[in-house]
């Protein structure tokens, strides 16, 4: 009886053990391509192209290497083909190593193909087990995935960690994998991307720039938002806490530019639908505090009534900015970036019934209306304009 | 073989917990919406019922379970034909659940491991766990292995909390109704309505009497977890996205980012799966086996393992791909069968024979 169970005992370990050992989906690092950026474009007879950007073993920082090097850290490779797996199979047959998605930091979708619509990259998004939601979405301005990819970066070893950290940071729109299908699939809310451009920095190199945001119609990219109407969507998306905003609250004088610069500690939007006469109708409110960086005016800003007209000006910019980036969202793109569809849907439900199906319609149409209000929190560490004399401020 | 009602505790909740996160989110999800939260609160209201029946049943006759207390109950012949009911139901859920437990592996971490090697080993581990020391091991096991499923649930919601929407969870009952929340109710009260195995397991108790609060507790415990956790979820992938996926509850752990270095958090769940499906399928594995083993009037009941383990892993490699193994399984026969018969018929018919015949007797 005794032998008997210790043969299972042996038994059971031993199929335990040759399983536990040979696992087949085992990968060593010396055997994977780490792919950190993946790029989709379409060639001009209809192709997809993909474009993986590799970090080549000796690049990966260690200890000793933590800046950038002039070897080159990382390999740039594409294919052309005609679905969008079957290019990551023609993709692996030009390596020794198996690509591995796991640490794909960027996915770059080029100009071209997004306006085509990106219906055919997007399985792939989710589909494979080893891509993860972690990865940062891309659209590239004025040219292609591929070349975006191509692009060096000398503050990091590895562009597209540039890339991802340029957009951690948040200096335009910061849209990960998850956000971005969440907002194709939720009716009433349009998906927004970082916007990629190459540019020529001071010594002459070609690098690239994240300074736009590209906004889709459905599943198409109907245009791109940079400048002030970034600022508006920033504004409203949440992203507002630091940013700065100047104006002008006095003309020009002989030692003052008239301008003042504050930054926006805290903000809070509010998005009202209302459903009248059988047509919908939104009011957008948008509250911030921030406090003063830079008075380059002759005012001095420890004086109540100061404040109060700087606090106008910025409140009249504000609305400015936020009705500018709405009309353009509406005329030009007819893009519900703002998710107003969405909170309608949770406002007025019943009614939303009826009007999901014909929103992206709607939309373009529906009368809004934008109230900001700014309210300056501090003044920093002088009162008075520091280098101005005491006549001369007001 | 003897359990503690703590044990007793632990095997239900551990059984319930893990299976319905991942396996009925999404059908609940797809009928109910926004609105799962009151799905599940439907659910755990239904499965106290179930259980209030199970516990009473199982004190008409403590020291005896399902397969002898039912022909005590019913006669020879209807016992018998409700015990093959019941068998059914288990020689069916076992390979359905070994295969989900594979399919969940392939989809979400190994897609190229063969099957019969994630299968096989499973197979063996339960073989062994209820060869070793039948019930008592099985309970053991889920003593120490609950807390810790409990644990990681609880870390991966405390991570995702920064990921969560509230808006994904509006408007309420406006786009899914009472007949929606209803039918979303169906999947979750099935897989938590495990509670029906109490009945197999209470003889086994030291204090057969005193088990009715333990089995409470288990599954007040794990719908509500099941509540916090899908409810959770859905606020963090929102309704339109979680409908899609096979498992949104997995996708919620994938998404965690904390201070940008606590990324990727799937091992966790990957623990709250193997764990829960590990005592799942011992409990089944032991029920089978005795069951069987009391129906024909095998003396050895450990016998039998050697006979039901390669039945089990047979039948696993039938269904063809995770949506045959998964929606056709749940929505062909767990709810439209073993939900209303097997979880709420059969035990009210034992409840209600076994009463009229000790009050005829008394």
């Amino acid at each position: 009886m005794r032998i008997d169970r210790k043969a299972h005992l042996i038994f059971v370990l031993i199929v335990g053990l040759v399983f536990v050992a040979g696992c087949w989906d085992r990968r060593e690092m010396d055997e994977i391509a780490l792919v950190m950026a993946s790029g989709v474009d379409i060639t001009d007879d209809g192709q997809l192209e993909l474009s993986v950007q590799i970090a080549l073993p000796t690049a990966i920082p260690g200890t000793l290497q933590t800046g950038g090097t002039d070897k080159k850290p990382v390999q740039v490779i594409s294919v052309k083909g005609r679905a969008g797996l079957e290019v990551f199979a023609l993709l692996q047959q030009q390596l020794s190593r198996q690509l591995f998605l796991g640490h794909r930091a960027v996915i770059v979708f080029g100009e071209k193909f997004a306006k085509a619509g990106i219906d055919q990259a997007l399985d792939v998004l989710i589909r494979m087990p080893d891509s993860r939601y972690n990865s940062y979405v891309l659209t590239s301005y004025g040219t292609t995935a591929k070349e975006l990819l191509n692009a060096p970066y000398r503050m990091e070893v590895i562009p597209a960690i540039g890339m991802k950290n340029i957009e951690a940071a948040k200096y335009s729109v910061a849209v990960k994998v998850d956000e971005f299908i969440s907002d194709l699939s939720t009716v009433g809310k349009m998906p927004v991307t970082g916007a990629a451009r190459l540019f020529e920095d001071a010594a002459g190199d070609k690098t690239f720039q994240i300074d736009k945001a590209a906004v889709y119609r459905g599943n198409k990219l109907a245009g791109f938002l940079s400048g002030k109407y970034l600022k508006g969507y920033k504004l409203m998306s949440g992203q507002a806490k630091g940013m700065k905003i100047a104006v002008q609250v006095e003309p020009v004088r002989e030692k003052t530019k008239g301008i003042v610069t504050v930054e926006i500690l805290r903000a809070k939007t509010k998005v009202l639908t209302h459903w009248e006469k059988d047509t919908p109708r939104v009011t957008v409110s948008f509250e911030a505090t921030s406090r003063a960086l830079a008075n380059e005016s002759s005012l001095d800003l420890s004086k109540a009534n100061h404040v109060r007209r700087l606090e106008t000006e910025l409140t009249d910019k504000l609305r400015e900015t936020i009705s500018d980036m709405i009309a353009k969202t509406q005329r030009e793109y007819r893009s519900d970036i703002l998710g107003f569809g969405r909170e309608f849907h949770i406002q007025h439900a019943k009614e939303w019934k009826k009007l999901k199906g014909q929103w992206d319609e709607l939309y373009p149409e529906i009368p809004v209306a934008v109230a900001a209000e700014m309210k300056i929190e501090r003044i920093g560490r002088i009162q008075a304009p520091g280098p101005l004399s005491k006549e001369e401020v007001q | 073989m003897k359990l503690t009602g703590l044990q007793v505790f632990w095997m239900i909740m551990v059984m319930d917990l893990g299976m319905t996160l991942v396996m009925t989110l999404a059908p609940a999800a797809q009928a109910a919406q926004q609105d799962i939260w009151i799905s599940l609160l439907l659910a755990g209201l239904s499965i106290l019922l179930i259980t209030s029946v199970v516990t009473r049943v199982t004190l008409l006759h403590p020291e005896q379970d399902l397969i002898r207390f039912s022909q005590t109950i019913l006669g020879k012949g209807l016992g018998r034909i409700v015990i093959v009911i019941y068998l059914v139901q288990w020689y069916t859920i076992t390979p359905i659940v070994l295969r989900q437990f594979n399919d969940v592996l392939h989809v979400m971490i190994n897609p190229t491991t063969p099957k019969l090697a994630i299968m096989l080993i499973m197979v063996a581990l339960i073989s062994y766990a209820t060869y070793s020391g039948g019930i008592v091991t099985v309970a053991r096991c889920s003593e120490i292995l609950g807390p810790i499923i409990l644990l990681m649930i609880f870390l991966v919601l405390v991570a995702s909390i920064n990921n969560v929407d509230i808006k994904n969870l509006l408007p309420v009952y406006a786009d899914s109704g009472a007949a929606a929340i209803f039918k979303g109710a169906l999947p979750p009260t099935s897989y938590l309505g495990h509670a029906v195995e109490y009945m197999m397991l209470a003889p086994f108790l030291h204090q057969p009497r005193k088990g009715a609060p333990y089995a409470y507790w288990a599954v007040g415990i794990a719908s509500f977890a099941a509540l916090i956790a899908m409810t959770m979820t859905i606020a963090t992938i929102g309704p339109s996205l979680s409908t899609k996926l096979w498992y949104p509850f997995f996708e919620m752990t994938r998404k965690i980012s904390l201070f940008g270095f606590i990324e990727n958090l799937d091992p966790f769940t990957i623990v709250i799966w193997v764990a829960s499906v590990f005592i799942k399928l011992a409990i089944y594995m032991f029920i089978m086996a005795y069951g069987t083993a009391e129906f024909l009037g095998i003396k050895k009941w450990r016998s039998l393992i050697w006979y039901i383990a390669p039945v089990v892993l047979g039948f696993a490699l039938i269904p063809q791909n995770v949506s045959e193994a998964t929606s056709n399984y749940l929505l062909n026969y767990w709810v439209p069968v073993a939900l209303p018969v097997n979880m709420i018929g059969l035990p009210l018919l034992l409840l209600a024979v076994g009463k009229i015949k000790q009050a005829r007797k008394a």
